[in-house]
C-alpha cells in the first residue's frame, strides 16, 4: 500500500511541493528529488522519475529537526508505521529492529502494525527555511485523513443539535429552565455576553435604520428583550411604522 | 478580549475547533481534557515505545497531537530535540497530564468554552446554561 513506484506525482491538492530535497530512508540516501506534499499522499521523486508514495494513515509522526547533534542536517523526520523497501519487498521487515526486545507488548493493541515494524524516512531540504511550510502541510493533511479505526468517529456530529436533557443531567442542573425570560435571559449573560449583545444589537439598529421599518424591530434600547433579535413582539408595534414600506409592492 | 470572537458563527475561531463535527467529537471524549493541556508542558508516550516532551501546540478531535520544542528519547533511549512534531492519534498511547492541573477544572473550562460559541454562534438562547 504504501509503496507505489509506478505512480506518478500527484498534480491536485498539492500543498507543498519542495525542490532539492534528499531522501534518506533507515538510513539509506536516496538521493535528491522533489518531494510532494499532497491531499491524497506524500509523494518523492527524484529527477529520473524513480521515488515513492506514502499513504498518510501510515505515517505515524513528522517533525522538524534541527539538533545537528542527533543528524547532522536540518530535515523533515517521518515515522511510517510499516516497513518500505526501495527494492525488493523480500528484504523488508525483521531486519532493522531486532535489537528491539520489546516487540512483543507492541502487539496487542496494534492494527496493521507489525509489532512496531517502523520506517524512518528523512527529508533534507536545501532551503532549510522551507521546513516549516513542509512540516505545516504536512500537518493539514494529515489532518484531512482521520483515523477510520478510531470509534468515536460514529459520534452523531449534527452540530447544533444538542440534548438538552443530557445536557441538563450531566451538568447537575436538572431545574434549570431551558427557556428564558427577558429578565432572566439578561442576567444569565456574562459581562462580555451583555456587551456583545448590545454590540450587535447596535449592528441590528444601524442596519435597519437604513432601511425600512421591519415589523416588530425597534431601534431602541429594549431590543435588548429579543433575545436573538430575531423574534417578533406583536404587542408592540409602532403606529406608522410601515409608512416606509414600499407601496408599489402590492 | 474574549467578545471579539462571538462576532463570527464559524467555530474555528473559538476553542480551536475546525468544524462542528470535531466539537462534538471533542466534547463528547476524554480528547476535551487534552484540549486544554494547550500551551503546557507534557510528555506523550508513543505507541512505538518512544515518548516525546514538548510544549502543547494544539490536540484535535482525533488526538493528533502538535508539539514544539520537544526532547524526544526512542526505543533504545536516545535522546533527540525536535523542534515541531505532529503525532497521529493512533500513534498516542499515553499522555502525561501534569501534576499542577486541575483536570474537573479543564474539562469544565473547554466546554464552557464551546458552549459559548454554541449560544452566540446563532445558536436558541434556550441552550444557555448560567454560567457560575
Amino acid at each position: 500500500m504504501v509503496l507505489l513506484k509506478s505512480v506518478p506525482p500527484p498534480t491536485e491538492g498539492v500543498r507543498h511541493e519542495q525542490a532539492e530535497t534528499t531522501a534518506i530512508m533507515d538510513g539509506k540516501g536516496l538521493g535528491c528529488g522533489t518531494l510532494y506534499v499532497a491531499e491524497t499522499r506524500l509523494s518523492w521523486f527524484d529527477g529520473s522519475g524513480m521515488g515513492f508514495s506514502l499513504e498518510y494513515p501510515s505515517i505515524g509522526l513528522h517533525a522538524i529537526s534541527r539538533d545537528l547533534s542527533a543528524y547532522p542536517q536540518e530535515h523533515l523526520y517521518v515515522m511510517v508505521n510499516a516497513k518500505l523497501s526501495d527494492e525488493n519487498e523480500a528484504e523488508m521487515a525483521e531486519n532493522v529492529h531486532d535489537d528491539d526486545e520489546d516487540a512483543s507488548s507492541g502487539g496487542e493493541d496494534d492494527d496493521d502494525d507489525e509489532e512496531g515494524v517502523i520506517t524512518e524516512i528523512r527529508f533534507v531540504p536545501s532551503d532549510k527555511a522551507a521546513l516549516e511550510s513542509m512540516f505545516s502541510a504536512m500537518c493539514e493533511c494529515q489532518a484531512l485523513h482521520p483515523d477510520p479505526e478510531d470509534d468515536d468517529s460514529d459520534n452523531d456530529f449534527e452540530g447544533e443539535e444538542y440534548d438538552v436533557e443530557e445536557a441538563e443531567a450531566e451538568h447537575g442542573q436538572g431545574d434549570v429552565p431551558t427557556f428564558y425570560t427577558y429578565e432572566e435571559g439578561l442576567s444569565a449573560l456574562t459581562q462580555e455576553g451583555q456587551a456583545t449583545l448590545e454590540r450587535l444589537e447596535g449592528m441590528l439598529a444601524q442596519s435597519v435604520a437604513q432601511q425600512y421599518h421591519m415589523a416588530g424591530v425597534r431601534t431602541d434600547e429594549s431590543n435588548a428583550e429579543f433575545e436573538d433579535g430575531m423574534e417578533v413582539d406583536a404587542g408592540t408595534t409602532v403606529a406608522g411604522q410601515f409608512e416606509d414600506a414600499d407601496v408599489d409592492h402590492w | 478580549m474574549e467578545s471579539a470572537e462571538n462576532q463570527t458563527p464559524e467555530p474555528e475561531l473559538v476553542a480551536g475547533f475546525s468544524s462542528i463535527r470535531e466539537r462534538t467529537i471533542a466534547e463528547n471524549s476524554l480528547v476535551i481534557l487534552l484540549q486544554g493541556l494547550q500551551g503546557q508542558v507534557t510528555t506523550v508516550d508513543l505507541r512505538d515505545e518512544s515518548t516525546a516532551r514538548g510544549h502543547v501546540v494544539n490536540v484535535d478531535a482525533f488526538m493528533n497531537i502538535r508539539l514544539k520544542k520537544v526532547l524526544h528519547r526512542d526505543r533504545r533511549g536516545r535522546l533527540t530535540q525536535l523542534e515541531d512534531l505532529f503525532v497521529t492519534g493512533r500513534n498516542v498511547r499515553y499522555v502525561h497530564i501534569p501534576d499542577h492541573m486541575d483536570i474537573m477544572e479543564t474539562i469544565q473550562g473547554q466546554l464552557a468554552k464551546s458552549h459559548r460559541v454554541r449560544n452566540f454562534a446563532g445558536g436558541r438562547k434556550e441552550y444557555a446554561k448560567k454560567k457560575s
